[in-house]
């Protein structure tokens, strides 16, 4: 089920009722959530929530037992069995073409003539996304940093809480699963803001990332021919905030549809088009990837306390698996290598140059980080390298003559919703939406609450599934 | 508290704006209708697991969607024909997804379009893909999406600024459609399209009729001549009449030995149509070859008083009212040449 639907509308619209109604305990409402959580999935794909099922299974179980048993050997084993059936999910459904295709160029490159069968698999709907969450919890039960989860239901609910089961925020267990044990509900300001945060998610997908910048971004990377720099810049720009859109826009709502239940999310994105530095872009996108991929691999490989080879070696593998998680490609994974570099030679020019930020050299820098980024979202979005390669190329205006292919409305568009979000991430780098929100006027606010409803509405979005939901 | 009196704000000025823009848009013309999209065409795919030996199902271009009058075929039969044809697309990725992916065996009407149908058989191309794409949708069709689809028909029935065709229309009024019409000066070497208006409408059977408009103003139906004249002026592929027959006899023959039955129809057109057809894809060639090969029923609207009686509104489709005398006379030859079944008279 898709937040950007109408059947969404009606689901949430009795999940709030049975919610808040006074004949259900609050163990019967965790039932419900959970019963609703498998809905919301199934709706799309029933069968596959048996995946979910098991998963949830093998980690209560390993849970248990994890906390139980003394002997290490076992607690090893139990640990290896959640990683396994976990990881083993991710690489059959995920994985298992592109390990595949691989396998047989390199095969063939020694002259066999050895052809594989693509199977042709349905990947589970945000797989990645439980997966890993799933997996916190186990590894943190092991490292004893967490107790398991007082009851099945809980856990089963931290498992499967429909606001984020498909493409995150990726919650931590202790941050959720211990909000599960007493009974939750909104106030009115609470339930307020998370409608609200629900409309500005909702207004985030659909009307900027799908209505005004989907098409063009899909008209230049879809192009075959060398385009002119003009062109390059405008679908990669569009596609900057097209994913951001998409993807800010989904963890928006699920938190704003967790807060009109009373439960807190934590957030995912804090204007991370503002930032100055890379090691300040992934404390801003995508942050409870970011915080998982360096809590689960990067320190465990070693982090910054082995040395500085041994640091680097870590924070590039770390991103070239960040890249993998995002799809089974050598683009993505091209995509997760650049930002390994661009962290490496930020940490090599820290060392060396010094510079006290402030505005002027703030809004500079945080330029030349965006553009930065923008090069290796080309890495992202492409489908091919050859198309990668020649939108560089054109991005760098080494070619005089490409073509043009984005009309003037088009490109005037991009340009001024791209500069516009730009502007307000750096005006908003040191606040929040929430407090922005009580220091306006509630008029103000509730006209602008407005707009984007009718906006919303006016755009009639035909239903698009959100980007994320494929990693 | 803050945030509640913005709640009550932005709760009372959305109704507020949504009602004001229903209203505008009415005053402009517009009422509340269904939209040809590939929920409609699905639903109506999904009739076709049920379908018994007597029911029929049309698969065509768009001249088997105007012409063919679902009311007018039910009235003289009792039977309301399936209606699975797709505008500017190939029926034969459409049948062929009837003969393997159904027991329908029924009777099936092929609206024969020569541009279209003798076009291709490539997967990519739009003739094609604007089918197959609706037979795969259906496919993968998940319970929200069909439980999302039974949603909105009451909203598209009540509200007239709902409007989201697959063909996204010029005088679409979604956002999207409107900030197309904002024109500025052209950037590229692409050549300025003709406006596309809707020239008709779609009731939940998808049974399409021409818009009244069509046949009292002239400018509107020379606008829509002027798009087939865009559209076919370019660079058309030759059509690739071996591999379509050939796509066609190989289901044509699976379908008629498990029972089902085949009537070919090739619907009227004139003036710049007529002459492009006869030209470039010349009866004697194309359908003649075609009804040789196949050995079904055939009915060719030259060949027939009834059919040919008539004057497309712009080259291609008939107006409502021909449409529903068209199929009226369709249907009683069919009847008289015992082609289909008359429920009336059991």
């Amino acid at each position: 089920m898709l937040f950007n639907s109408l059947t969404f509308v009606v689901f949430l619209v009795i999940v709030l009722a049975l919610y808040y109604s006074k004949i259900l305990s609050w163990t019967s409402k965790k039932g419900m959530l959970l019963l609703a959580s498998y809905l919301f999935y199934g709706l799309w794909n029933p069968p596959l929530v048996i995946l979910l099922w098991i998963s949830t299974m093998v980690d209560w179980t390993a849970g248990k037992k994890l906390a139980a048993e003394e002997s290490q050997r076992k607690r090893k084993f139990w640990l290896l069995l959640s990683l396994f059936v976990n990881l083993g999910f991710l690489a059959f459904f995920k994985y298992r073409d592109f390990l595949l295709d691989n396998f047989t160029s390199a095969v063939n490159a020694y002259g066999y003539g050895y052809e594989a069968q693509p199977m042709d698999i349905i990947l589970p709907m945000g797989i990645s996304f439980y997966t890993f969450q799933t997996m916190s919890y186990t590894i943190d039960i092991y490292k004893r940093k967490i107790e398991p989860a007082h009851t099945f239901l809980d856990f089963a609910l931290y498992v499967t809480f429909f606001p984020q089961l498909v493409a995150g925020p990726i919650v931590r267990a202790q941050d959720l699963i211990t909000q599960f044990y007493e009974e939750k509900r909104a106030n009115f300001n609470q339930f307020a803001w998370g409608t609200f945060l629900l409309t500005i998610g909702l207004f985030q997908k659909i009307v900027l990332a799908d209505i005004l910048l989907a098409d063009t971004s899909d008209q230049v990377f879809s192009s075959t021919a060398i385009l002119h720099g003009v062109d390059a810049w405008t679908g990669t720009l569009a596609f900057s905030g097209q994913i951001f859109f998409d993807f800010a826009g989904y963890s928006t709502c699920a938190i704003g549809i967790a807060l009109m239940l009373g439960i807190v999310l934590p957030d995912n994105f804090k204007y991370p088009y503002a930032s100055i530095g890379f090691s300040d872009f992934w404390r801003r996108w995508h942050i409870t990837l970011s915080s998982w991929l360096r809590d689960y691999i990067y320190i465990p490989l070693g982090g910054n306390q082995h040395g500085i080879t041994r640091m680097y070696a870590a924070l590039i593998i770390t991103m070239l698996l960040g890249g993998l998680w995002h799809g089974a490609a050598w683009t993505f994974v091209i995509w997760g290598a650049l930002h390994g570099l661009y962290l490496i030679m930020e940490r090599l020019l820290r060392s060396k140059i010094h510079i006290k930020i402030n505005a002027i050299n703030g809004i500079f820098l945080a330029l030349l980080t965006y553009i930065m980024v923008n090069f290796t979202w080309v890495f992202f979005r492409a489908r091919e390298f050859a198309t990668a390669k020649n939108m560089i190329i054109s991005m760098l205006f080494i070619n005089g003559e490409g073509e043009k292919i984005v009309e003037t409305f088009d490109v005037i568009k991009v340009f001024l919703l791209i500069s516009l979000l730009f502007m307000c991430h750096w005006m908003m780098r040191n606040t929040s939406m929430k407090e922005v929100s009580l220091k306006v006027n509630p008029w103000i606010l509730g006209v602008f609450w407005a707009f984007m409803v009718f906006l919303i509405v006016i755009s009639q979005g035909s239903g698009e599934q959100f980007i994320y939901f494929q990693f | 508290m803050k945030h509640k009196k913005s709640l009550s704000i932005a709760i009372a000025l959305s109704i507020l704006g949504i009602t004001a823009w229903e209203i505008y848009w009415r005053s402009q013309g517009y009422f509340p209708d269904l939209d040809d999209d590939k929920y409609l065409w699905v639903k109506t795919r999904a009739l076709v697991e049920d379908a018994t030996e007597d029911d029929v199902v049309i698969v065509g271009s768009s001249r088997a969607l105007f012409n063919i009058q679902l009311g007018q075929w039910e009235k003289l039969t009792g039977i309301q024909p399936i209606q699975l044809a797709n505008a500017g697309a190939t029926p034969l990725p459409v049948f062929h997804d009837i003969v393997e992916n159904s027991s329908f065996k029924g009777t099936v009407v092929v609206g024969v379009t020569p541009p279209l149908f003798f076009s291709t058989t490539f997967e990519q191309a739009p003739p094609w893909s604007r089918a197959s794409s609706r037979s795969e949708f259906y496919k993968n069709l998940t319970y929200a999406q069909r439980l999302n689809y039974s949603l909105s028909i009451p909203l598209q029935n009540s509200l007239a600024f709902v409007s989201n065709d697959d063909e996204a229309w010029i005088d679409d009024i979604n956002l999207k459609a409107l900030l197309k019409t904002i024109h500025l000066p052209p950037r590229t070497d692409k050549p300025q399209e003709p406006p596309f208006r809707r020239f008709q409408d779609i009731d939940i059977n998808r049974n399409v009729r021409m818009k009244e408009e069509m046949v009292s103003d002239t400018a509107f139906a020379n606008s829509i001549k002027t798009v087939w004249k865009t559209l076919l002026s370019g660079d058309i592929p030759p059509p690739d009449k071996e591999a379509t027959i050939e796509y066609f006899l190989k289901d044509a023959e699976k379908f008629t030995s498990r029972g089902g039955k085949i009537i070919l129809l090739r619907n009227p057109s004139d003036g710049f149509f007529k002459d492009l057809e006869s030209k470039g894809l010349p009866r004697s060639e194309f359908w003649d070859e075609l009804v040789t090969k196949a050995n079904v029923p055939a009915y060719h609207y030259q060949d027939y008083k009834g059919l040919s009686a008539f004057k497309t509104i712009e080259w291609s489709h008939l107006s409502a009212k021909d449409a529903d005398q068209f199929t009226e006379n369709f249907v009683k030859i069919l009847l008289e040449d015992g082609l289909i079944t008359n429920l009336k008279n059991n």
